[in-house]
């Protein structure tokens, strides 16, 4: 991991990030290392912050919190957000949903993924807060569905997730026999 | 309620009406000639064993893998190897010759124009003068959409063997999605025996499980039930009420739902990710009490899939 990265990863977990660092990090949402020093720097804040750092951090519980310290509005309808959560707050939370969902949702092995714990319960509070990209330090707020980025990128996810259970019923059912195995981001045994 | 689901309900009578309808009246008339092509690809190109180096071409992205189809007596063993890429390989062993999956048996209904019209109650089925491919001459099978739920497919049978040279996939206005075709291919020659199948650091063997038997997949926790499906489609297997995964087909194209079954209530939401012809829909919603995460992943138009996900309903 380069140092842009690890600086991406650092800001945006600690609300700096603009939306550069968050899209770098997206980037590179898949890579086991990023992910793996995304739960050690917050074990590193909680230890800071005076927190029992648990052997297994519960990232959505302190995005949770940061949330709710924000008070942002919890009233249905997208015209009736108008609060002002930094963009930051948006970009981290994306990055739980990112980097934590599929831990959280218990699906990254497949199969055999029952009913576990909300990857996008997540999704929920940032998809409420009316935020937008700024280029600048500072967030510029305007009303946007931040989880639409979320969303498409737990699309991308399951694309990878599911694309072979779904040639096997295609290989069989397509004329075209085997070759919608091609079709399958990375293969499994 | 969404615009989408309003005009559904508004349409569904429409819709209904004109499949009967177009039952009641028997099949659309289909060219004798493209019948007995749908025929041989259905029948005869299976039956004969064929090698070769093969692309499939989605966007900017070029994959090349070898392909090697061999027939012994009733049974075909096959195995796809990839060449760039991953080190992987696909086989799938000891395949019956006649497999009578949904997606094959409407593929010879369309052949045979018996019972339910199979695919040519929903594609326009043509054929043309071939091209050249790998060497070979080609005749062309051209299934053109009745409907805005699928594709369309243009594919270079071979002349003698009615082998697929190679195949198109086409979006809307004729625009190419994605397209597969042999390099190289060596039909009806001696193929080499199982045992010099090159190596791959992966080896997929396909699950080959009865259509009729339920597979033990995972499970969600609720079971559901699709509200709707763009006509023609059926389900490619048996599956449990509580099942993850299921599959719809209409003898071309092929779409799987999955739905699991969230903790917490989520913001509804939608994301969507394409490559070539293939389509992930993602989207956030509430059946009944339980917050669920439906992902609608197939060779179909992004309007479908969202139609798919969003008339999935909860069932006892």
């Amino acid at each position: 991991m380069n140092e842009a990265l690890r600086e991406s990863l650092s800001a945006v977990m600690d609300g700096e990030g603009d939306d550069l660092a968050l899209r770098r990090l997206l980037a590179r949402s898949e890579d086991a290392e990023v992910r793996a020093t995304w739960s050690r720097y917050h074990l590193a804040r909680d230890a800071l912050h005076g927190h029992a750092a648990a052997a297994r951090v519960d990232i959505s519980g302190a995005v949770r919190q940061a949330i709710d310290a924000e008070a942002v509005p919890r009233r249905k309808g997208a015209g009736s957000w108008r609060s002002v959560a930094s963009f930051a707050i948006a970009a981290s939370v994306t990055a739980v949903v990112v980097l934590g969902g599929r831990e959280l949702a218990g699906v990254g092995d497949r199969p055999g993924a029952g009913p576990v714990a909300a990857p996008v319960g997540l999704v929920n509070t940032i998809g409420a807060a009316p935020v937008r990209a700024s280029y600048g330090a500072r967030a510029v707020p305007a009303l946007q569905p931040a989880a639409a980025g979320a969303y498409d990128e737990l699309a991308r996810q399951r694309l990878r997730l599911y694309s072979q259970d779904h040639a096997e019923q295609a290989a069989l059912n397509t004329p075209q026999g085997l070759i919608p195995f091609a079709r399958v981001p990375e293969i499994d045994r | 309620m969404t615009a989408a689901v309003v005009l559904r309900w508004l349409l569904w009578p429409v819709l209904a009406a004109t499949g009967s309808a177009a039952l009641a009246q028997g099949c659309p008339e289909t060219d004798p000639e493209a019948v007995a092509l749908l025929e041989a690809l259905a029948g005869r190109a299976g039956a004969v064993s064929y090698e070769g180096v093969l692309t499939l071409q989605r966007g900017n992205s070029l994959r090349m893998m070898a392909l090697r189809h061999r027939v012994d007596g009733d049974l075909v063993s096959e195995d796809l190897t990839l060449l760039t890429g991953q080190e992987a390989q696909v086989v799938r062993g000891d395949h019956p010759l006649d497999c009578d999956s949904p997606g094959q048996q409407l593929l010879r209904a369309a052949a045979l124009a018996q019972g339910e019209c199979g695919l040519a109650g929903h594609y326009r089925i043509s054929t043309g003068p071939g091209e050249r491919v790998a060497g070979r001459r080609a005749v062309r099978l051209l299934l053109q959409p009745r409907d805005m739920y699928r594709y369309g497919y243009v594919f270079e049978l071979d002349r003698e063997s009615a082998v697929l040279l190679k195949g198109t996939v086409l979006g809307a206005g004729g625009r190419p999605l994605e397209q597969f075709q042999f390099a190289s291919v060596n039909i009806g020659g001696d193929a080499p025996a199982a045992s010099e199948r090159p190596t791959a650091a992966v080896v997929h063997r396909t699950a080959h499980a009865h259509p009729a038997a339920p597979q033990a997949g995972p499970e969600t926790g609720l079971g559901w039930t699709p509200g709707w499906l763009p006509a023609g489609f059926v389900p490619t297997d048996e599956t449990a009420a509580q099942s993850v995964r299921r599959s719809y087909t209409d003898g071309m194209a092929t779409f799987s739902v999955f739905v699991e079954r969230l903790g917490e209530p989520l913001r509804p939401g939608e994301g969507v990710v394409r490559e070539g012809s293939t389509v992930s829909y993602t989207r956030g919603l509430t059946l009944g009490p339980d917050p669920v995460l439906i992902t609608v992943l197939g060779e179909i138009p992004v309007n479908t899939a969202r139609m798919v996900a969003d008339a999935v309903q909860r069932v006892r």
